[in-house]
């Protein structure tokens, strides 16, 4: 692929929802989503010569946000806190054409609690649209252990919703 | 709708800010001024004067340290040889 930059803004238009979105249903900051969405493109500059076709691309993508979201929060939770740190995102207002805005709030909100890989396997099912094999392959990670952060994230989060708000799903 | 429709609902894709690629791709761009083989000469040159600097004050430190040394052996020299001169004076004194 070339590094031509009119054609790297015409990638970056093509992905930069599905790596911001990644890394704002990840953080749930948007700030901070953008941030690390840009330096990820950043990276994908650098690296175009050496991709070879638009799935490399986008698989590529895929990975090094993930892995970045991840290494990202690990690093987060060695540094010690500041009390503006715990301060709650503004909440935006709901775009995603939700029946429900505040039980999609709310899932969003549970998601972003769950442990780094679960989360990412999540947002990768629900948010891509991938089945677990093809999140296996975007994340290096064996079949299994995909399924069964599936299992065990909407194990967790019916648990949670009945708990909190009495709702059923 | 079930919970895996609810979460594809609440997980949806959005968009980024307006001018987000726009942004990266500024980024992305060496800014044209620092690819000047001018400014790359200039560069150089401000690197090699900062390197000159550096290892001549570090000469001059060093040869200050080593006068210093020097001077101070001459004068621990002179005082030896003054309090041995009153040792053997002493002594011829005492023999007289």
């Amino acid at each position: 692929m070339t590094d031509d930059p009119e054609r790297f803004e015409d990638l970056v238009r093509e992905h930069q929802a599905m790596v911001f979105s990644m890394a704002c249903r990840y953080l749930r900051n948007r700030a901070l989503a953008e941030e690390i969405a840009q330096d990820v493109f950043l990276q994908l500059y650098r690296k175009l010569p050496s991709l070879e076709s638009s799935e490399h691309v986008l698989h590529w993508l895929r990975w090094v946000t993930a892995h970045r979201l991840i290494d990202h929060s690990r690093q987060e939770k060695r540094r010690p806190q500041s009390p503006l740190d715990d301060a709650p995102e503004p909440v935006a207002a709901d775009s995603t054409g939700s029946a429900d805005p505040l039980l999609s709030e709310m899932l969003r909100d549970l998601v972003a609690s769950l442990p780094e890989n679960a989360r990412v396997v999540m947002i990768l099912r629900y948010q891509e649209d991938l089945d677990p094999m093809d999140i296996a392959r975007a994340l290096d990670m064996p079949i299994a252990t995909v399924k069964s952060h599936l299992q065990r994230s909407l194990a967790l989060l019916r648990d949670k919703l009945s708990r909190t708000k009495g709702v059923g799903l | 709708m079930n919970l895996e429709d609810e979460l594809r609902a609440a997980l949806r894709r959005e968009d980024p800010s307006l001018g987000f690629a726009k942004r990266v791709v500024a980024r992305a761009k060496p800014s044209p001024q620092s690819n000047r083989p001018i400014f790359r000469m200039a560069w150089a040159v401000a690197i090699a004067a900062m390197l000159l600097i550096g290892l001549t004050a570090t000469y001059e430190a060093r040869q200050m340290k080593a006068e210093r040394a020097g001077r101070d052996a001459v004068m621990a020299l002179r005082i030896a040889a003054d309090k041995l001169n009153n040792a053997r004076e002493k002594v011829v004194r005492r023999e007289n």
